[in-house]
């Protein structure tokens, strides 16, 4: 356990020294400040469906996967691959930690920063309810959904990260591996059958955030993303130890 | 304490150690020797854990590293070779890091910072960015971190690599110190720095082990014969036969292929100085230089390592001087 927070605590300190975290800040503040106030001028148009600002801000337009599908190789390509080009792996592998708590720890260094890339979000929720009111309970939910896809999508990176010595090839691997499993999902549309529509339905991500920012909590997605996640960071795991044998 | 049984690592078709065995007493400083790429750094990685061997095993404390890989890690401070640290951390911070990481509190760690960095004189670059310090200052830094929780047992590789003369001395005084109450086994490709600090040295060669034993013990066995350097003046017929006969010697080599000056080799603790000295006044041949040619671990280790495609070795031996004879 010690083990684990120390290396999470020198990757999270390692987060905020260096200038791509801030650019990725910037870029996730930017896009999301200007999505909210296109949705707020928006929805003041009296011609305007009627609907709560929030709720549309959460998974339902484009830009929210875009940010997402760009945040998560950016945050997690350094991670193991730049441990494995510098050498420093040479120490971490001969400390007393095992390959899973090497991994955990940054992982969760990852899962902290990206939490903390939302939390300025947090105003425009203060925003909303200074000016009218706001149904707290969604906004948990969407909140929720952007923790469970982020964990889902970190996991995806930290194993790419773990594949490969250089940071860019893991950034494209983590790009590449997040395309199909973002857009599976979306293939239920194309298909007639009932029970594979079910089946692609449970996958669809696009969905599922939907629900979530309406204040439907489904299990099932939370199951999802939890088992996904710990396979991915269990696979992150093998590939380090696996690295040592060739 | 550190003990390896039968390490081998295979690349593919390529061996770069082979059934190396070796211990490291309690207490004992034992010094790796070996030129590059001859499996020192391969060795020493298994040991450490950080590469699994091919064959064999390795115990240190009686603790199998394979069945407790994370207890042994525990128990050995490593400075890799390449001493690679995060060069965006402060030097405190980067040694508090490691020593959380070896399972110390933070509290623990502030406590034992100061000597540490002390004992390593790394006093005026604590608060330093690691990326901005000098090779010397970094190779510090590793030793450093690898003292810092008090291992039983240090694995040093090349500890000395990129300091200059004065840290040098400081740090082989410093490794003498660790070595008092400490299992080491440091390498080196600095002749002079195994017989200075090691009690005991093993000499790898292309994945193996060629010879193993104290320095003393090395030079006694190794260099069998004491060779004998004779100039004369001018080098009259019938040297070579007249030298021969003197009872001790047991080759005479002419040296340069000249006629003045020889090199004899003689037999086990015997000192045909006299004789040779007689049988000059004898012949009435006037001598120039008569002298024992000491064999210095230098001689060993070339001996034993150069390849067949080197160049012999020039007879006229020049003694190492005290600092960074390489092979």
């Amino acid at each position: 356990m010690k083990g684990i927070l120390a290396i999470m605590d020198r990757e999270i300190r390692a987060y905020f020294f260096s200038p791509l975290a801030y650019i990725v800040a910037a870029f996730l503040l930017l896009v999301n400040g200007m999505v909210f106030w296109l949705i707020v001028s928006f929805l003041n148009n009296p011609q305007a469906r009627f609907g709560a600002p929030l709720e549309l801000f959460f998974g339902q337009t484009i830009y929210f996967w875009l940010v997402l599908l760009f945040v998560a190789p950016v945050l997690t390509m350094r991670l193991l691959s730049e441990e494995r080009r510098s050498g420093t792996i040479e120490v971490l592998m001969t400390a007393p930690v095992n390959e899973a708590q090497v991994v955990i720890g940054k992982y969760l260094a990852a899962l902290i920063f990206y939490c903390f890339l939302w939390l300025p979000t947090l105003a425009y929720a203060g925003i909303v309810a200074y000016y009218s009111e706001v149904d707290w309970g969604p906004v948990a939910a969407g909140y929720l959904g952007v923790f469970g896809v982020g964990a889902l999508f970190l996991s995806v990176g930290l194993l790419a990260s773990a594949l490969t010595r250089s940071q860019l090839v893991a950034a494209i691997l983590t790009f590449a591996l997040l395309i199909p499993l973002f857009t599976f999902g979306l293939l239920e549309n194309l298909f007639n059958d009932p029970s594979l529509k079910q089946a692609l339905s449970y996958l669809n991500l696009w969905q599922h955030m939907e629900e979530f920012s309406k204040g439907v909590v489904d299990t099932r997605h939370l199951v999802y993303y939890l088992s996904a996640t710990v396979l991915f960071i269990f696979l992150s795991a093998k590939a380090l130890e696996a690295k040592k044998w060739r | 304490m550190i003990e390896a049984q039968n390490l081998t690592r295979r690349y593919g078709d390529f061996t770069a150690v082979e059934q190396i065995s070796l211990t490291v007493d309690e207490g004992e400083i034992v010094g790796m020797l070996g030129p590059n790429g001859a499996g020192k750094t391969t060795t020493i990685r298994m040991i450490t854990g950080f590469l699994p061997p091919t064959e064999g095993r390795v115990t240190v404390g009686g603790k199998d590293l394979f069945a407790d890989p994370v207890g042994v890690r525990g128990d050995i401070g490593y400075l890799p070779e390449n001493v690679a640290l995060y060069p965006e951390m402060r030097v405190s911070e980067y040694l508090t890091y490691r020593a959380m990481l070896e399972g110390m509190t933070r509290a623990q760690a502030k406590k034992r910072l100061p000597e540490t960095i002390t004992s390593c004189f790394l006093e005026e670059v604590e608060g330093q960015i690691i990326g901005t310090l000098s090779k010397g200052y970094r190779q510090r830094v590793g030793l450093a971190a690898a003292i810092l929780h008090e291992p039983q047992a240090l694995v040093l590789d090349e500890p000395t690599v990129g300091l200059d003369p004065k840290q040098i001395i400081a740090i082989r005084e410093l490794i003498r110190e660790l070595g008092r109450e400490r299992t080491l086994l440091l390498s080196t490709h600095i002749l002079p720095e195994v017989e200075l600090l090691c009690d005991r040295v093993i000499i790898i060669d292309r994945g193996r082990i060629v010879a193993e034993g104290t320095p003393e013990s090395l030079k006694q066995s190794w260099i069998g014969a004491t060779l004998l350097r004779v100039e004369l003046k001018q080098g009259p017929e019938g040297v070579v036969e007249i030298l021969e006969r003197i009872q001790g010697v047991s080759a005479v080599k002419p040296v340069d292929g000249g006629h003045s000056r020889f090199s004899l080799e003689c037999e086990h603790s015997s000192d045909p100085r006299e004789a040779v000295f007689r049988a000059a006044v004898d012949n009435g041949w006037t001598l120039l230089e008569l002298a024992e040619e000491r064999a210095s671990l230098e001689d060993i280790f070339v001996r034993l390592t150069t390849r067949e495609v080197a160049e012999p070795r020039a007879p006229e031996t020049v003694e190492p001087t005290d600092e960074e004879v390489t092979s």
